[in-house]
C-alpha cells in the first residue's frame, strides 16, 4: 500500500508512531479529542522549548508544504499543502489545511485539522518554485509527457497548460458529502455548482428528480411534494429489479443538469461547460416499492462525429465493486449495435474507466477468439461487437496475442494464454439481456 | 521483451488474420523460427506469471473508495408507495409543462427570512411561501416573455419586470391577505434583485458562449454541427464567400493566360535557338574558306577585329550562354554570305566578299574540305620562329601509337584563346584522333593588330 510510517525524529529519539492501533478506520473527527501525536505518545515526553520553537516558526504551513498527515487508516502519509483556512472559531494561527495525498488520486484529497499532520516531518522549504519548474510551458514537448506521466495519473491525454487549469480551478472539492436517498457519500473532486451553493459542505439530493438543498428540512419538505419516483423519461430496459430509463437532456433540461452537477463531483475530468440538450442519460436504476433508485448513469450525444457512443459513465459509490458499470457499458454498445454503428467512449478515460473498458474489451474479445474458426478481420470484430477497430487493436496488442511472423499478422489465440487473460480480466458483472431492451434509436425516434 | 528485429508492416484491419489455436502450431512450421517460437513460448510463460503479477501491480496503486453510511431518516423520508407497472414506463412531459407542481424549493434564506416573519406568530406555512415565490418567478418570466425581452444568455442583470398589481390580480385564487402578499412581494423582489436573475433555475438563462469563468457552466453550444476540418469551418455559403472564389477563378484564369503565352514564348526561343546553332554549323563549315580568302587578299579596308577579340576575357566564352558566344561569332557571322543582316555597310562588305570567294570554290574547300575537321574559332596559329626562339620543341608523334596499323598523329599547334600554346592530338569537337596526314586543316593566321 506504500503507506509510510512516520520517521523516529533524530532530535529526541522517541519511538516511531504506532497509530494503527487505533481501531477506528475512518480518521476521527475533531471533536473526539486530540489523538496522540506519533512522536509524542501521551505522557512520555514533554515538548522541548527549541521544538516549540520550531513549531511556531512552521505554523501557519504555507500552501505547498508537504508533510506527513495520518489518514483513515490511522497511518502516516506524505501530503502536499494545497490550501489552507482559518477555523471559524480559532485563533489568528489556527488553519485547517486542505491536502493532497501524494501517493493517491485527487479523489482522496481532503481538509485536515493540525492534529492530523505530524509537523516533525515538515519539509523546510517550501517547494514552489520548484512545482513551477516542473509544469513550466518552457519544457520540450517530451519532457511534460514524461512528467504528465510519471506524476498525474490517469491525466496522460491533457496537455500540461489545461492540466494546471483544471487543477488550479478545482483543487479543492467545495462539497464534502452529499446525502442521496438512502446513502451519505463521500465527494471526490470539486463540482462546480451554483454561487449560491458555495457556502455548503453537504448537499441533500432528492433520489429521484436530483434537485438538491442545502438542508435536511428542505429535502424532507421536497419529498413530500416530489412526484418522481423514478427518472424522468422512458424505460428502455428491465430484468429484475434492475431499470433503464433514457432521459433526454432537452426535454429534462433540470434535471439532466441536476445529474451532471452530482456526477461530478465523482468524476474528475468531466466537463460541465456545454448544455446538457444534445445529450441523452442513460440512468440505471434498482427498484423497490419505494422506487427506482439510481445506480448509476452513462451519457450520451444525440449525434456524435467522433463516434462517440458514451461521453461520461459513473457508476455512484455505494453500488461500485457490484459490476453495474460493465453493464452499463456493456449496454452502450448493445445500443451502438442496434444503430448499426460501431462506437467508442469519448476520452480522456479515468483511471477507472479505462480498468472497466479494459476488461470488457478483453472479455468480449477473447470469447470471440475461443469460439471463432477460421481466419477473421479487426473488421468483422468490429462489426460483431460494434467496438471500434482502434480499439479492438490497442486490446488484442497490449495483450500481446497479435504477432508478426513470415510478413503476415496473426492471432494468438492459445486457449490456455487466453484464459489466463479473461481471469485477469475479471468477471462479466450484470449481463445485459438484449430481448428485453425496448429502444428506438434517437435519430428514428419522432 | 525483447522486440523483433524487423519492423512489422502496418496491420490492415479489412484483412483476414489467421487465428493459431495453439502455440505448438508455430513449432510445427518447417522455417527455422527457433528464435520466435521462444519468444513466443516465453510470451505464454510470462502470462502465465502475469496473472499473479496484475493483480498485486494494478490493485496496489488502486484507492479504497471512499466511504458512504446510510442515512437513518431514509425509510421515513422516503414512502414505500412506488407500485412498478408490468409494462415499461413511459416519461412524461416535463415538470414545467405539468403545471400544478412547485419546482422551487425553499434555501436558506427563505426559511431564514420565514423563521423571522413568522416569530411572532405563525402565519405562514412555508408550503405556501415556496408556491408563491414559484408562482411570482413565474409570472414574472412570462410579463419579461410578452415585454420580449428574454435574454437567450445571461448577459446583464434580468430585472423584475412583474408589478404588485399584476401579481396580486393573478394570484387571487390562493386567497392571501394582502398584507403578506405585499412582505412575500418585496421579499422576492429583493432577493431578485440581489441575485440579479430569476431565483429559478429552469428560468435562469445560460452563460453566454463565450464567457470563459468556470464556474459558469451548461452553456448553449454554438453549432449543433462541427465540421471535420479547419478548412471546412472557415468555408461559408454566402455572398463575401462566393466573391472569394470568383476571385480565385479569375486568378487561375489569368495564370492560364499567362503561362499559354509563355510556352509560345518558349516554342519560340527554342527555334531561334536551332537556327542559331545551324548557322553556327554552317558559318563553321564556311569560315576555313573565309581565312584563305581573307589571308591570299589582305583586303585594305576590311576592319580589323576589335583588340578584344582574343584577350584573357575570352576565356568566359566557354561557359557563357549561346546568347554570349552569338554575340561575339558575330564579326565571323558577318563573313557569311547567309547571314542577312539589315545594316547596310556590312551587306556591301559581305557581298564584295562573296565575290572573292566565288572565285575561289572550285579549288578550295568544296573538295577538299573535311566536314568533320573541327573548326576552333579564336584561336591563333603558332609562329613556328617564335617557339623556336623561344625554345619550345613541338611535341613527336607517339612513339607507342605509331604500329603499323594505326595512322600516325601529328600535333597541331596553336595558341589558345587565353594565349596558351596547345598541341592537339584529340579533336577537342569531335573527340577523335587527328589524323593530319590528310587533312587540310589551317588554323586560321593571325591578325595583324591582335597578334603583333
Amino acid at each position: 500500500m506504500g503507506s509510510i510510517e512516520a520517521p523516529a525524529s533524530a532530535e529526541n529519539g522517541s519511538i516511531p508512531a504506532t497509530c494503527a492501533i487505533n481501531g477506528d478506520q475512518r480518521y476521527a473527527p475533531a471533536s473526539d479529542g486530540v489523538p496522540p501525536r506519533p512522536s509524542y505518545p501521551a505522557g512520555m515526553t514533554p515538548e522541548t522549548d527549541a521544538l516549540r520553537k520550531r513549531r511556531s516558526s512552521i505554523l501557519p504551513l504555507e500552501v505547498g508544504t508537504r508533510v506527513l498527515c495520518r489518514w483513515r487508516d490511522g497511518k502516516y502519509h506524505p501530503v502536499k499543502v494545497i490550501e489552507r483556512r482559518k477555523m471559524h472559531a480559532g485563533g489568528p494561527n489556527d488553519y485547517e489545511y486542505y491536502v493532497h495525498y501524494t501517493e493517491f488520486n485527487r479523489r482522496l484529497d481532503e481538509w485536515v485539522k493540525l492534529e492530523q499532520l505530524d509537523l516533525d516531518s515538515v519539509e523546510a522549504v517550501v517547494d514552489e518554485k520548484v512545482e513551477d519548474k516542473v509544469t513550466s510551458l518552457k519544457m520540450t514537448r517530451h519532457q511534460k509527457r514524461k512528467i504528465d506521466e510519471t506524476h498525474v495519473e490517469g491525466h496522460e491525454e491533457l496537455d500540461a497548460a489545461s492540466l494546471r487549469e483544471h487543477e488550479e480551478f478545482t483543487k479543492v472539492k467545495n462539497i464534502a458529502t452529499i446525502e442521496l436517498g438512502r446513502y451519505e457519500i463521500e465527494t471526490w473532486y470539486f463540482s462546480p455548482f451554483p454561487p449560491e451553493y458555495n457556502d455548503s459542505l453537504k448537499l441533500y439530493f432528492c433520489e429521484f428528480c436530483l434537485n438538491f438543498m442545502k438542508r435536511k428540512e428542505q429535502l424532507q419538505r421536497h419529498m413530500r411534494k416530489c412526484d418522481l419516483k423514478h427518472p424522468p423519461g422512458d424505460e428502455i430496459y428491465r430484468s429484475g429489479t434492475l431499470s433503464m430509463f433514457e432521459v433526454d437532456g432537452k426535454k429534462n433540461k433540470v434535471y439532466g443538469q441536476n445529474l451532471c452537477y452530482l456526477a461530478k463531483l465523482f468524476l474528475d475530468h468531466k466537463t460541465l461547460y456545454y448544455d446538457v440538450d444534445l445529450f441523452l442519460f442513460y440512468v440505471l436504476c434498482e427498484c423497490d416499492d419505494r422506487g427506482c433508485h439510481m445506480v448509476g448513469y452513462f451519457s450520451k450525444e444525440k449525434h456524435s462525429e467522433e463516434s462517440y457512443n458514451l461521453a461520461c459513465i459513473l457508476t455512484l459509490p455505494p453500488y461500485q465493486r457490484k459490476g453495474y458499470g460493465k453493464f452499463l457499458i456493456a449496454f452502450s454498445y448493445e445500443l451502438s449495435k442496434k444503430e448499426g454503428k460501431v462506437g467508442t467512449p469519448e476520452r480522456p478515460l479515468s483511471d477507472l474507466g479505462l480498468l472497466s473498458y479494459r476488461g470488457y474489451w478483453t472479455r468480449v474479445l477473447l470469447d470471440i477468439l475461443k469460439k471463432h474458426k477460421g481466419n477473421i478481420s479487426i473488421k468483422e470484430l468490429s462489426d460483431m461487437t460494434a467496438i471500434k477497430a482502434e480499439d479492438i487493436l490497442a486490446t488484442l496488442q497490449s495483450l500481446e496475442l497479435i504477432q508478426y511472423r513470415k510478413g503476415q499478422h496473426v492471432i494468438c489465440a492459445d486457449p490456455k494464454v487466453l484464459d489466463r487473460h479473461l481471469k485477469a480480466a475479471g468477471r462479466g458483472g450484470l449481463e445485459v439481456d438484449v430481448s428485453k431492451l425496448i429502444w428506438t434509436p434517437y435519430k428514428e425516434q419522432g | 521483451m525483447s522486440r523483433l528485429s524487423f519492423r512489422p508492416r502496418p496491420l490492415d484491419i479489412h484483412k483476414k488474420l489467421p487465428i493459431v489455436k495453439s502455440i505448438k502450431d508455430f513449432e510445427d512450421d518447417e522455417t527455422p523460427t527457433s528464435t520466435r517460437n521462444a519468444q513466443i513460448l516465453r510470451l505464454a510463460a510470462e502470462a502465465e506469471t502475469e496473472v499473479h503479477q496484475i493483480p498485486s501491480k494494478k490493485v496496489a496503486p488502486e484507492i479504497p473508495t471512499p466511504q458512504f453510511v446510510v442515512v437513518d431518516t431514509y425509510e421515513r423520508d422516503y414512502s414505500r408507495t412506488f407500485s412498478q407497472p408490468t409494462s415499461y414506463l413511459r416519461g412524461r412531459g416535463a415538470r414545467a409543462e405539468i403545471g400544478e407542481f412547485v419546482e422551487y424549493d425553499l434555501d436558506n434564506e427563505d426559511e431564514d427570512w420565514l423563521q423571522e416573519y413568522n416569530s411572532e406568530r405563525k402565519i405562514l406555512l412555508p408550503e405556501k411561501l415556496e408556491s408563491l415565490l414559484f408562482k411570482l418567478e413565474v409570472l414574472d418570466h412570462k410579463a419579461r416573455e410578452r415585454a420580449g425581452v428574454i435574454t437567450p444568455t445571461l448577459g446583464s442583470p434580468i430585472p423584475v419586470l412583474l408589478q404588485p398589481d399584476a401579481a396580486i390580480e393573478a394570484l387571487q385564487a390562493l386567497s392571501i391577505r394582502y398584507g403578506v402578499f405585499q412582505s412575500i412581494y418585496n421579499y422576492w423582489k429583493e432577493k431578485r434583485e440581489r441575485w440579479q436573475k430569476p431565483i429559478l433555475r429552469r428560468l435562469q438563462p445560460p452563460p453566454p458562449v463565450n464567457d470563459t469563468n468556470p464556474y459558469n457552466v451548461f452553456r448553449p453550444r454554438e453549432k449543433a454541427h462541427r465540421l471535420h476540418t479547419r478548412r471546412m469551418q472557415r468555408r461559408e455559403n454566402n455572398v463575401q464567400s462566393f466573391e472569394k472564389l470568383r476571385q480565385v477563378r479569375r486568378n487561375l484564369d489569368q495564370a492560364k493566360t499567362i503561362l499559354e503565352a509563355l510556352i509560345k514564348r518558349e516554342e519560340k526561343k527554342r527555334d531561334v535557338m536551332e537556327s542559331e546553332v545551324s548557322l553556327q554549323r554552317i558559318q563553321m563549315k564556311y569560315k576555313h574558306e573565309t581565312e584563305l580568302l581573307e589571308d591570299s587578299l589582305a583586303l585594305p579596308g576590311f576592319p580589323p577585329f576589335p583588340c578584344k577579340f582574343g584577350s584573357s576575357e575570352e576565356e568566359f566564352v566557354d561557359s557563357d550562354d549561346v546568347a554570349n558566344s552569338r554575340l561575339h561569332t558575330r564579326p565571323a557571322a558577318l563573313q557569311n554570305p547567309l547571314f542577312m543582316d539589315s545594316k547596310p555597310v556590312m551587306i556591301s562588305s559581305g557581298g564584295m566578299r562573296r565575290e572573292l570567294r566565288g572565285r575561289h570554290v572550285p579549288h578550295g574547300w568544296l573538295h577538299k574540305m573535311d566536314p568533320l575537321e573541327p573548326v576552333l574559332l579564336f584561336t591563333k596559329p603558332l609562329d613556328p620562329e617564335k617557339l623556336a626562339a623561344a625554345g619550345i620543341v613541338p611535341p613527336s608523334p607517339s612513339p607507342i601509337k605509331n604500329g603499323a596499323s594505326a595512322p600516325p598523329y601529328k600535333f597541331h599547334g596553336r595558341i589558345g584563346r587565353g594565349g596558351r600554346l596547345v598541341f592537339d592530338r584529340w579533336n577537342p569537337l569531335l573527340h577523335t584522333p587527328i589524323d593530319c596526314g590528310d587533312s587540310f586543316y589551317m588554323p586560321p593566321k593571325p591578325r595583324p593588330s591582335t597578334y603583333n
